[in-house]
């Protein structure tokens, strides 16, 4: 009888998961996530697909930052190619949706070569320096290339209509969303899993003894950022059709601190995290709202609109007792959640 | 020619500024290892709390500067003791996530403590114009570049002379080596904490003496971090002397190119610097390759 | 047969008036309206502006009976001044707490990003924060703004100082973004059309304050008449830099840095710029009076924050409440539509006239050109 948990194969190991009960949830969320777009009313639905655009540029970042350990400061800027690549190659050239996809992927991918070539021979703390750089040099040609980008007047990006599916309605540009984030899941998840995203992990938490082992330290880390530029510039396009309209200042800078804010949330490091995390920070307005509306609508004339800047404060105050008190993030509690009800009362 | 001149010197007025706040990132980085990006909202909270006195007490401008001088300080000495030392053993990425964290929230502050619009800071000095040859400046202009020339000396001095600046320069050579030769670590940080933030909220005063006092004054922080680049994290009189080379280089761009290419010149500096050489002009050469 | 016939038409004629009682954000005793605009981050200077002049003649329209018996309720979001929060907001108004309209979609860029959302719903909507022109050309059928474009305006203005002071070299500077682009078009039609010599064009990076190496060059130039193309921060210090440098050049801004603010920071320099505009100027009997109602509404600690955009705002909410008070009880959202374009010469008493025309949806404001005087901090019409 097996008493205990065992691994005997390779197979075992590295398998995505081997519990039928995760399966089983996971296909029934994802049947959940298939029927929500038609069942929610149309703000919800909104929210449902920032969550999917957010957390799949989240996924992005999280090769980056959560499995490989690199800062970067300005995962805008691939966000801001993304959605310029797919516009400039639909609207402007009017070729098909498809490729501007692919080119939303791999603009950005050609982009971070030019940024990750140079910073990304050094430790540390560069590679933060030189995107946070690159998110205002990218502004700037996109300014400067007027004649393609339209400059500051932005562009407008119709929805798309991929093989014959006309993706026009609120519920159906969710479900291709939903497409997006869910492929880019398994491809994160399947990194995870296969000899690059273990060396991935090995430079995170060793460098030197990654290096003892024969990975390439410069040649990884590149292969890292560029994963992640591919997946935030297709999280952008998504994110320009969302909008309908591309413009530099649908990207402001502040979202490269909340993609990071939503990995340490949710739990740096852990591709669950990412998810829990993009859920818990776009949905952080909608829950300070609700406390806002206990305290009473007499209250609230007298916070007037400063209740408002009331809430980016206690976004900044969430990043920061969770670094301090929970730096495995929401994903750490629910792993204590769990053990404490399968375990209880012993400890372990 | 004269216009070169022009140019040049407005350039280090403005470098000055750019010069003082990558002193502030320079400090904190050497004593404690941690790039504060907060930096820029600390000159902001400073400025806005020498205006306010300013305005409450319009007679009295020391007293204003008093109190810049002195919240300065007190916040300076919050945030090591409250947000930054319990972070102490983190790893980096959160400690940095720490500190732009506080940005965020520096910033909202402002904005619901103050208002949005922008303000003239009146200390009854500042606004007049001297003229040097055919040069005119503002005495702020003169002021700031004799701040960053006054601060720069007295670092210089502090690192040289003083006992704390000295345990400053072992705990950033060697913490742990430091700690065994009976140096507090903390008591180092504190004082670096208390002197970054001191010198770039002098930044901020100056920056509201010449242009006003507005919640986008942050971005002061943006522009200076350029410059500790190039004069090196780690160097805190290259960053000093980096401000002003990016002021220079910033109006030469302008002045002679097309003068939208200033906002991204720093920025261009940044990646040259890192191809060429990566531990700046005047940092130690510790930048280990990968 | 007959019978059944008129029975049908009844029932149909029933049905239609039964949906016309249902339209989405009218119940018994109210009438829902919709506003997002940012109140957090630097731009709250125009929402909070903007939503006290919305909220001011909501408040009076409401002592006066409301409209057809029903009080008139405002609801905000906030977007921070980013699109995709605009968008958000415009959704949850839209469809979750059903507003009958919108009083405003918040500034330039974003209102523009929201525009197809909200063509596409046909919600009765005033856009009038930031007039730019993507916003009524082409015309959408539902989206109405009350103002002139920045186009016209710095025409206008540099068509004035063309004729007052001929044959000068002039130079402009503006924003890189879709403001700043406006202005452009329109100063280079004024250019064109009056030969004007242009020694100096350029554009800065947003958020920007030291132009001391662009005024240098606008001196080297020999800039006579000069467009400050900034905000606020930035027309003040261009025109400080330009103090310092020596340099006397006449000097217009266009409206959204035309306020008393900026004439206390330029300090003495400021004395005889032009600005152009379409709301009165601080110090006109119209703004006091408005500045004394506001108080009343939104106390005093909310009325120091009022503006320039709280007349915009009270205006174009006038022009929407008037529309919607045409409809009397036959009130739908297509008789709002239909009313407002039929607005002929309405008075609001803070700015001039509006009008809209079928495939009109700008009241295109007449302008007036205004010149700062420091020793009293106010603007006098000089046009």
């Amino acid at each position: 009888m097996r008493s205990g948990d065992f691994k005997e194969r390779t197979a075992q190991l590295i398998v995505l998961n081997d519990s039928r009960v995760a399966w089983a949830w996971a296909a029934a969320s994802l049947g959940a996530l298939v029927v929500a777009p038609y069942a929610l009313n149309a703000y919800h639905l909104s929210l449902l697909i920032v969550i999917l655009i957010t957390g799949t540029g989240a996924l992005g970042l999280h090769v980056l930052t959560g499995s490989t350990g690199l800062i970067s400061l300005g995962h805008v800027g691939f966000l801001v190619a993304g959605a310029y690549a797919y516009a400039v190659s639909v609207t402007r050239y009017g070729w098909s949706p498809l490729v501007g996809f692919a080119l939303a992927g791999l603009v950005p991918t050609a982009v971070s070569l030019v940024v990750g070539i140079p910073s990304l021979r050094l430790k540390g703390l560069y590679l933060a320096i030189t995107t946070l750089a690159f998110a205002s040099i990218i502004n700037y040609f996109v300014l400067e290339l007027d004649w393609l980008t339209s400059g500051a007047r932005g562009m407008a990006v119709p929805r798309p209509t991929i093989a014959g599916v006309a993706f026009d309605s609120e519920p159906r540009f969710a479900l291709l969303c939903l497409l997006v984030a869910v492929v880019t899941l398994f491809a994160v998840l399947n990194i995870e899993r296969s000899r690059v995203g273990r060396a991935f992990r090995a430079i995170r938490d060793n460098d030197i003894a990654a290096r003892a082992m024969g990975i390439s330290l410069y040649a990884y880390k590149l292969r890292a950022f560029m994963t992640s530029a591919f997946i935030c510039g297709i999280a952008g396009a998504l994110f320009g059709l969302y909008l309908s309209f591309v413009s530099i200042e649908s990207f402001p800078f502040m979202m490269s601190i909340e993609a990071l804010a939503i990995l340490i949330v949710g739990g740096l490091g852990s591709t669950l995290g990412a998810v829990i995390g993009t859920a818990f920070i776009v949905l952080l307005p909608e829950l300070s709202r609700l406390a806002l509306g206990l305290i009473g609508t007499q209250a609230k004339a007298l916070l007037s609109t400063g209740a408002y800047e009331l809430r980016t404060i206690l976004y900044g105050v969430a990043i920061i007792l969770f670094l301090r008190f929970e730096p495995r993030g929401v994903v750490g509690v629910w792993r204590d959640a769990k053990r404490l009800w399968v375990q209880w009362p012993l400890r372990y | 020619m004269q216009y070169l001149i022009d140019q040049l010197v407005s350039g280090v007025a403005v470098g000055a500024v750019y010069g003082l706040v990558a002193m502030g990132f320079a400090l904190t980085y050497k004593a404690t290892g941690v790039v504060n990006f907060a930096q820029g909202e600390i000159a902001m909270l400073v400025a806005y709390v020498a205006w306010s006195m300013a305005e409450a007490h319009p007679e009295s401008p020391w007293l204003a500067v008093a109190g810049a001088l002195a919240a300065a300080i007190v916040f300076g000495l919050v945030v090591e003791r409250f947000i930054m030392r319990p972070m102490l053993g983190e790893p980096i990425f959160s400690t940095v996530m720490v500190t732009i964290a506080l940005a965020v929230i520096l910033r909202s502050a402002t904005l619901l403590l103050w208002d949005a619009y922008p303000h003239g800071l009146e200390l009854g000095v500042g606004r007049g114009l001297i003229v040097i040859g055919q040069t005119g400046m503002r005495t702020a202009q003169l002021g700031v570049i004799a701040a960053l020339l006054v601060a720069m000396a007295s670092v210089w001095a502090f690192f040289r002379f003083s006992r704390i600046g000295k345990a400053m320069r072992a705990v950033a050579a060697d913490e742990r080596a430091a700690q065994l030769m009976g140096i507090s670590a903390g008591r180092v940080h504190a004082v670096a904490w208390v002197a970054s933030s001191t010198i770039s909220g002098m930044a901020g005063v100056f920056f509201a003496l010449l242009y006003d006092v507005s919640p986008t004054l942050f971005q002061v922080g943006i522009k200076g971090f350029p410059a500790t680049i190039l004069g090196g994290l780690d160097s805190v009189l290259g960053s000093g002397f980096g401000g002003i080379v990016i002021g220079v280089v910033e109006n030469l761009a302008a002045g002679y190119a097309k003068p939208s290419v200033k906002a991204v010149a720093g920025l261009v500096i940044i990646i040259a610097v890192l191809l060429i050489r990566p531990f700046g002009l005047f940092g130690k050469r510790e930048i280990e390759r990968v | 047969m007959r019978r059944s016939l008129m029975a049908t038409a009844g029932m149909i004629a029933a049905l239609a008036a039964s949906t016309a009682r249902a339209e989405q954000g009218i119940s018994a005793t109210e009438i829902l309206l919709g506003e997002v605009e940012p109140f957090t981050g630097p731009p709250a200077l125009l929402g909070i502006a903007y939503n006290i002049g919305t909220r001011l003649a909501i408040a009076e329209a409401n002592e006066a009976g409301g409209v057809d018996g029903r009080k008139l309720r405002l609801l905000v979001e906030d977007d921070g001044y980013v699109a995709a929060r605009t968008l958000q907001g415009l959704r949850k108004l839209i469809e979750d707490d059903k507003v009958f309209a919108l009083t405003s979609i918040s500034g330039s860029g974003t209102a523009v990003a929201a525009l197809p959302y909200v063509d596409k719903t046909g919600i009765p909507t005033m856009a009038s924060v930031a007039p730019v022109t993507p916003l009524y050309n082409p015309p959408r059928k539902a989206v109405f703004c009350v103002g002139q474009s920045y186009e016209e305006g710095t025409y206008q203005a540099a068509r004035y100082l063309a004729a007052k002071f001929p044959g000068k070299k002039w130079g402009i500077l503006t924003q890189d973004d879709d403001y700043g682009l406006a202005l452009r078009t329109g100063f280079t039609r004024a250019v064109k059309e009056g030969s004007l010599k242009v020694v100096f064009d350029a554009q800065y990076n947003k958020g920007q304050r030291d132009f001391s190496s662009e005024m240098l060059r606008a001196r080297a130039a020999g800039v006579e008449i000069f467009i400050a193309g900034g905000v606020i921060s930035e027309t003040v210090a261009m025109v400080k830099e330009l103090e310092k440098l020596g340099s006397k050049p006449t000097v217009a801004i266009p409206w959204p840095g035309r306020l008393t603010a900026t004439l206390k920071l330029m300090g003495a320099a400021s004395d005889g710029i032009y600005a152009v505009d379409y709301v009165e100027p601080e110090n006109s009997a119209a703004y006091r009076s408005l500045q004394e109602r506001a108080k009343r509404v939104v106390g005093e600690e909310e009325a120091k924050k009022m503006n320039r955009y709280t007349l915009a705002a009270y205006a174009s909410t006038r022009v929407l409440i008037d529309a919607m008070r045409r409809c009397g009880n036959k009130l739908t959202r297509a008789c709002t539509i239909a009313e407002l374009e039929k607005t002929e010469g309405f008075e609001t008493g803070v700015m001039g006239p509006v009008s809209f025309a079928p495939g009109m949806r700008t009241s295109s404001q007449s302008l007036r050109i205004l010149q700062a005087e420091y020793a009293t901090l106010s603007f006098k019409t000089v046009q």
